[in-house]
């Protein structure tokens, strides 16, 4: 399949996953000790995580822009997960070569993934993503740091549900036949 | 100029985004102060559509919880009118109360400030700092921006975006907005969230002597954009600040903010003519 559509495909699947079903969901880890915070997954920012490797910044810059404008616009938080979202597309490429072993240019027609990276360094890839995407925007949310506990609580409980839904979304759609690493 | 194209080619990915968090930073700003951007909020068509086909298919699931939450508002409604009709309403001076006017001979304003439609709750959220509700009405319904929304067992929120065929409600589950309210005997104070659960609210600024018990009710005041003598909740637990000797109480919200299906929304019609007043009033300070 062409690779712009195929994006343009898993864009439209992930936003309908986010705003449809995980929005609706609220999670309470357990019943509620001291007003531990309620918090929903955020699940959309694997868009950004998984498209192709040679994608240069400015397109990368785009394509978050336009995630998180369209999140925004479906639960009605006007640039937030933009800005989030913004943020972590820009940061993507320097995390990207700093944890492969080589230059990003020579990956061509592929996209980072469990098969082409391996467990753990897609885990690191998508763990510190995910915890910069949740903390700016949690900050930008909340906007004071008075209860800075309350905050970042907060942002490792909505890391840690993020992450488990990521590697269920990765595990349902990574064909398993061929094991040819890089 | 050579260099400043050089430049701009360097840092282009830099420029690019800087410029993109400087927008996103405009429209956060621009939602803070509630201008309102309707082109980013759930009122636009594109969101409204999905939402709506959202609950068309999960309005089945509803159904049961609906029908008790109808009967019992129809229970309250019933047990209102008896109220009503048993009040001599010439001593009962309420004026925002409906009256009979058969009787020429004393001179009786009739007043009806409200006007109440009902709207299905399409989409809605209890976990954000501001929680937002989006309704299948619209202007050209005759929904306003700043209207009150309520629901069956106690207040909703207030109109924030409208579009044709949509509109979104920031709920008083949000940081942005105060509402006054008042106990039984009288006593004010502000009902706030501390977005944390969406069952409890917190009143302030209730002065100490006041005398609370758990189970009170809390109701609106006529100072707000809802309508007077409407439940808020019931009180839970009551807190005193030693600071300025004032009391928090914690509330049990009547409505259930998880499970809005129907709200109704509110028109007051002498709204805009209160407005101009109180505006021309604290203009001349």
């Amino acid at each position: 399949m062409n690779v712009y559509i195929k994006n343009m495909l898993r864009f439209c699947v992930i936003v309908l996953l986010q705003v449809l079903i995980l929005n609706k969901i609220t999670l309470r880890w357990w019943n509620e000790p001291s007003g531990f915070p309620i918090f929903i997954p955020y699940v959309y920012p694997l868009f950004l995580l998984l498209l192709p490797f040679e994608m240069t910044v400015p397109a990368l810059l785009i394509s978050g822009f336009a995630l998180g404008l369209t999140v925004d616009m479906f639960m009605n938080t006007a640039g937030m997960h933009a800005f989030a979202a913004v943020l972590m597309a820009y940061l993507r490429t320097n995390v990207l070569s700093a944890l492969l072993p080589r230059n990003l240019s020579e990956y061509a027609g592929l996209h980072p993934n469990i098969k082409t990276m391996g467990w753990m360094p897609f885990l690191v890839y998508s763990v510190f993503l995910i915890i910069i995407h949740h903390f700016v925007f949690f900050s930008v949310e909340l906007w004071n740091l008075s209860n800075i506990g309350f905050l970042l609580l907060k942002v490792l409980a909505s890391t840690l549900t993020s992450m488990l839904f990521i590697i269920v979304y990765i595990l349902l759609f990574t064909r398993q036949a061929t094991s040819s690493r890089i | 100029m050579r260099n400043f194209i050089l430049f701009i080619r360097r840092f282009f990915n830099l420029i690019l985004f800087l410029g993109l968090e400087i927008i996103c930073i405009i429209l956060i700003q621009h939602t803070n102060t509630m201008q309102g951007n309707d082109i980013v909020s759930s009122a636009n068509t594109v969101a409204g559509i999905v939402y709506k086909k959202q609950s068309d298919v999960v309005y089945y699931f509803g159904l049961r919880r609906m029908n008790d939450s109808l009967l019992s508002e129809n229970t309250m409604l019933r047990k209102k009118i008896d109220a009503i009709t048993s009040i001599d309403t010439l001593i009962d001076s309420a004026v925002h109360r409906q009256i009979d006017v058969n009787d020429t001979s004393v001179h009786i304003v009739k007043y009806a400030d409200y006007v109440y439609r009902t709207a299905k709750v399409i989409n809605n959220s209890t976990n954000a700092s501001n929680n937002y509700i989006t309704l299948n009405r619209g202007a050209q319904d005759g929904v306003a921006k700043n209207m009150a929304v309520i629901s069956g067992a106690g207040i909703v929120g207030r109109v924030e975006h409208v579009s044709a065929h949509y509109s979104s409600v920031l709920s008083i589950l949000s940081s942005k907005q105060k509402v006054s309210a008042k106990l039984k005997d009288g006593t004010t104070g502000y009902i706030v969230w501390d977005e944390k659960k969406p069952d409890i609210l917190i009143m302030t600024d209730v002065p100490q002597q006041a005398k609370i018990r758990r189970g009170d009710s809390v109701f609106t005041t006529s100072y707000s954009f809802f309508p007077p003598d409407l439940l808020i909740g019931r009180v839970l637990k009551i807190a005193t600040i030693r600071k300025n000797n004032l009391q928090l109480l914690y509330l049990q919200s009547s409505t259930n903010f998880r499970k809005l299906q129907y709200v109704y929304v509110v028109e007051n019609k002498m709204s805009q003519e209160r407005k101009t007043l109180e505006d021309s009033s604290s203009a001349k300070k």
